[in-house]
């Protein structure tokens, strides 16, 4: 039966157990919201290298999607199959999990290799040789009526021996599926109230649309338009940029603007990442600069196809795959290494996000399951209530992972109103008047009043989320307290306690963030009566130089 | 020197024939081992026409679907017995053709010639495709592609009554609780087409096989350990018994203690969507006019647990309904 060795391109020799007990997990190497991703060994297939596994571990109780969604995503992973694109070996339940056994890609995600080793991006060749493969794989999807819908680094994984493979579809959408069945969790959201909602800077609303906000195409954004294959581009252009630069453009803006500069397009983006790569490090080439121009191109049509984009020059001379072993694998540290030193990757320590399937998490889950009413009375003989037992320690489950992203966005915010600042004093400060000058002005406050008031508009509805938390996060202590005591009472008002103080902090933000808009309009009216001033008194000067000239 | 003849493009006709011919070459050899090569390239040729059925029931790239071009390639199609051939030797297939083929029969289940769906009116004289089509849940590498075949033929009311009353429908009991969770949700989805999409058809099996069909489902289905299978199921039962349709059976359901007994068990599962299901169940018990008198004991015997229950029971969004619902529970259970 386990005939194949030695060929995984070909896949489906080996049968992997449908059983937990088969699996050993070895480390924790990539967490979600909803998910865990452990590095694996499957024991029957003793130490051959397909032994070697990823588990990827999806809470199906805190996911959003309905299990429709999770088995369209299983379903797809089984009956793909294309060298870079990576393919479910099974999939099976655990308990309330579901396990994902993937191949296991040694290097771990282009995402994490680019933070672990090239902050500042990967050298052009290397870029060139994943993106090629990037686009096989899209080449692949795209002739199956598929639209992957999040490509970004963190969805393309690099194994040992330099193959790349697209990952993830967890939004993927396939155009051959009847209209009721498409349903990924974007297009439940309203356009306009889904991208103000992701202002709140909670992850699990990100989910609300598909894609991650950096990575997401206009058309995506305003999804009225409906997914094309074209959207998939654009994605690939930010991905492009990102493996470059180490980053996505425009990810020094909390994604709530970011997505907001996109939908005004105030900010051109081509013109961004133009200005992005020659001016910080005039290391891009004009093929490179002109392929992801294209497709970064505002209408979906403009952007060329995937075939185009192979035939691009840019692509011309592509290295082998052993390029990247030598000059990428060489330079980061291994996938152990670098989750051993990652703490984020921890879950357990951040209670709420701890959804691991492993052995102590099992047990606290049995513990969770005496929690709830302890046992009806179907005894009709004598109607005597059962004893009632006592209920363990709770385990929490708390909704709300508001906390670390809301400092995140906090310290993006003030460096970003930073920026703001600098870049008005600048105006103010420069000598120069040109017209320009006072454009720019205009245009400028034209993005961050609007942007400001959306941020408020989200921070409302952030807070009226935690509000509501808080009501239901009550009840479950009420509910806790009735059959078990004191035991979870405790936690019960630690909790509460702390939802109030993220409230009371949320309303703090609200406060401030209205004086600052108030301020900055104020501002903004300031500069451009300086400016109109000063454009007189310029005009003023040039009229009088050209009279005495004219002298 | 081939290029010269083939100046005439091929019609839908000649394209589903083709098909035929490979495929009827394909069962006339599946035996022989010899001639590797030769067979190879019939393959070949077999997986580039079904590419072609598609494009022309699909569109490609550029243009769309031709209604004329598909009506010509329904008729040939079922004119002969390429269907059956085709489901017999899928598993021959690679994998992209199967789903290449796959996708073809499900769009030819909604093909109409002269405002009559050809694909009904086939499969109704050849019933035993259906059997065939189900015991792929058996086959592990064929699974999802009969599968995907089977929900778009029970999309017929004739052959979704056919499956409802045949023996398979007890197999459905084991195939959901496969241990391979991508087919276990195939066989999943399968189930609940049969027993939802044709209401009138519905209707009359559960009535007609009510007592086999609910004792498996209560025992099997929603006292199953696997989360899935008894997730699934406790979402199903509340579609069944809240479609108008079934209200007889309701009623009926609704007049079981033993039922009220599992479905109070699933109230406390710990699994918090399994908990809202069950309750979209459980309000039916409660709001049972004519409860009988064993029904309204359990209710009274657990009256104030099952009152303080509530009284904690909430889902994280907004929900008028449920809060409205969960009022009328309230208040029947405090009236008893």
């Amino acid at each position: 039966m386990a005939g194949g060795d030695g060929d995984a391109s070909g896949g489906g020799e080996v049968r992997y157990p449908l059983e937990a007990e088969s699996y050993r997990l070895l480390c924790k190497i990539g967490s979600g919201v909803s998910a865990v991703v452990y590095k694996a060994v499957c024991l029957p297939l003793g130490s051959s290298s397909p032994a070697v596994v990823a588990i990827k571990a999806i809470d199906l109780e805190r996911s959003r999607a309905n299990l429709d969604d999770v088995w369209r995503e299983a379903k797809a992973m089984a009956l793909l199959s294309h060298r870079n694109v990576l393919r479910a070996h099974c999939s099976f339940t655990v308990g309330s999990h579901l396990w994902v056994v993937m191949p296991f890609m040694g290097a771990g995600s282009l995402h994490s290799i680019l933070s672990h080793g090239f902050p500042n991006g990967l050298p052009e060749p290397c870029v060139a040789v994943v993106l090629r493969d990037t686009l096989r794989a899209l080449c692949y999807l795209h002739g199956q009526g598929r639209i992957h819908r999040d490509i970004k680094a963190g969805n393309i994984l690099l194994d040992s021996d330099g193959s790349v493979k697209l990952a993830d579809f967890g939004v993927s959408a396939s155009i051959y599926e009847t209209p009721s069945s498409f349903s990924g969790p974007a297009v439940h959201a309203p356009p306009l109230s889904a991208a103000a909602s992701l202002g709140s800077s909670s992850s699990c609303c990100f989910n609300d649309l598909a894609g991650t906000p950096y990575w997401m195409a206009p058309e995506v954004i305003h999804s009225h338009v409906g997914y094309g294959i074209k959207a998939d581009i654009w994605s690939f252009g930010i991905t492009a940029l990102e493996l470059a630069h180490g980053r996505p453009p425009l990810s020094h803006l909390p994604p709530s603007k970011s997505m907001l500069l996109r939908i005004t397009s105030r900010v051109r983006l081509e013109d961004a990442a133009e200005t992005c790569s020659s001016a910080k490090r005039k290391k891009f080439s004009k093929a490179f600069r002109d392929m992801v121009s294209s497709c970064l191109r505002q209408e979906p049509a403009g952007r060329p196809s995937v075939e185009k984009l192979l035939r691009h020059p840019f692509f011309k001379g592509c290295r082998s795959n052993d390029y990247l072993v030598r000059n990428v694998l060489a330079a980061v540290p291994s996938i152990e290494e670098r989750c051993k030193g990652d703490t984020n990757l921890c879950g357990c320590a951040r209670g709420a996000r701890c959804v691991s399937p492993c052995r102590h998490a099992a047990a606290a889950g049995v513990a969770a399951k005496n929690r709830r009413i302890s046992g009806w009375n179907f005894n009709e003989e004598n109607l005597e209530f059962d004893p009632a037992e006592g209920a363990a320690a709770e385990k929490k489950r708390c909704g709300l992972p508001f906390h670390d992203e809301e400092e995140d966005d906090r310290e993006l915010e003030s460096n970003s109103a930073g920026d703001d600042n600098d870049d008005d004093s600048r105006t103010a400060a420069t000598q120069g008047s040109c017209h320009g000058e006072r454009d720019q002005a205009v245009g400028f406050k034209e993005v961050v009043v609007p942007q400001l008031m959306t941020i408020l508009e989200s921070l409302k509805l952030e807070r009226s989320m935690v509000m509501h938390a808080l009501g239901s996060g009550g009840c479950h202590v009420a509910a806790d307290g009735d059959g078990c005591g004191g035991m979870a009472a405790a936690p019960g008002e630690e909790r509460e306690e702390m939802l109030l103080g993220y409230v009371r902090q949320l309303e703090h933000r609200v406060e401030e963030l209205s004086k600052e808009v108030e301020e900055e309009m104020a501002r903004n009216a300031r500069l451009e009566k300086q400016l109109r001033l000063r454009e007189r008194v310029h005009d003023h000067k040039t009229n009088s130089s050209q009279a005495s000239e004219s002298n | 020197m081939k290029g010269l003849f083939k100046s005439k493009p091929r019609t839908p006709v000649d394209v589903v024939r083709q098909t035929r011919e490979n495929l009827v070459h394909l069962d006339l050899n599946s035996g022989s081992r010899g001639g590797d090569a030769k067979r190879e390239e019939k393959m070949a040729e077999l997986s580039k026409n079904i590419r072609e059925l598609k494009s022309i029931l699909y569109g490609n790239g550029e243009s769309e679907p031709v209604t004329e071009a598909c009506v010509q390639l329904t008729q040939e199609f079922f004119r002969e017995n390429t269907l059956r051939l085709l489901i017999i030797h899928l598993p021959k297939l690679n994998l992209e053709t199967r789903k290449d083929a796959t996708q073809v029969v499900a769009n030819l289940q909604r093909q109409q010639v002269s405002s009559k769906i050809v694909a009904s009116e086939y499969l109704e004289s050849n019933k035993d495709l259906l059997d065939i089509l189900i015991s792929g849940y058996e086959n592990m590498d064929i699974a999802l592609h009969y599968g995907a075949m089977l929900r778009e033929c029970i999309r017929h009311q004739s052959i979704a009554r056919y499956v409802l009353e045949s023996e398979h429908m007890k197999k459905f009991f084991d195939y959901i609780q496969l241990p391979n969770f991508d087919i276990a949700s195939d066989a999943s989805a399968t189930f609940k087409e049969l027993l939802t999409r044709h209401k009138a058809t519905v209707a009359e099996f559960l009535t007609n096989n009510y007592d086999w069909f609910f004792e498996e489902f209560n025992s099997r289905l929603l006292s199953s350990t696997n989360y899935i299978t008894k997730r699934q199921a406790i979402k199903l039962l509340g579609d069944m018994l809240l479609d108008r349709s079934n209200v007889a059976v309701m009623m009926r359901y609704v007049s079981s203690k033993d039922n009220l007994m599992i479905l109070m068990n699933l109230l406390r599962d710990s699994s918090k969507n399994i908990q809202i299901e069950a309750f979209h169940v459980f309000k039916l018990f409660a709001a049972n006019k004519n409860k009988p008198a064993e029904v309204v004991n359990i209710l009274v015997t657990n009256r104030s647990k099952l009152l303080r229950f509530f009284a904690g029971f909430k889902i994280d969004k907004e929900d008028e309904q449920f809060e409205a619902d969960k009022e009328q529970v309230i208040k029947e259970i405090s009236a008893l």
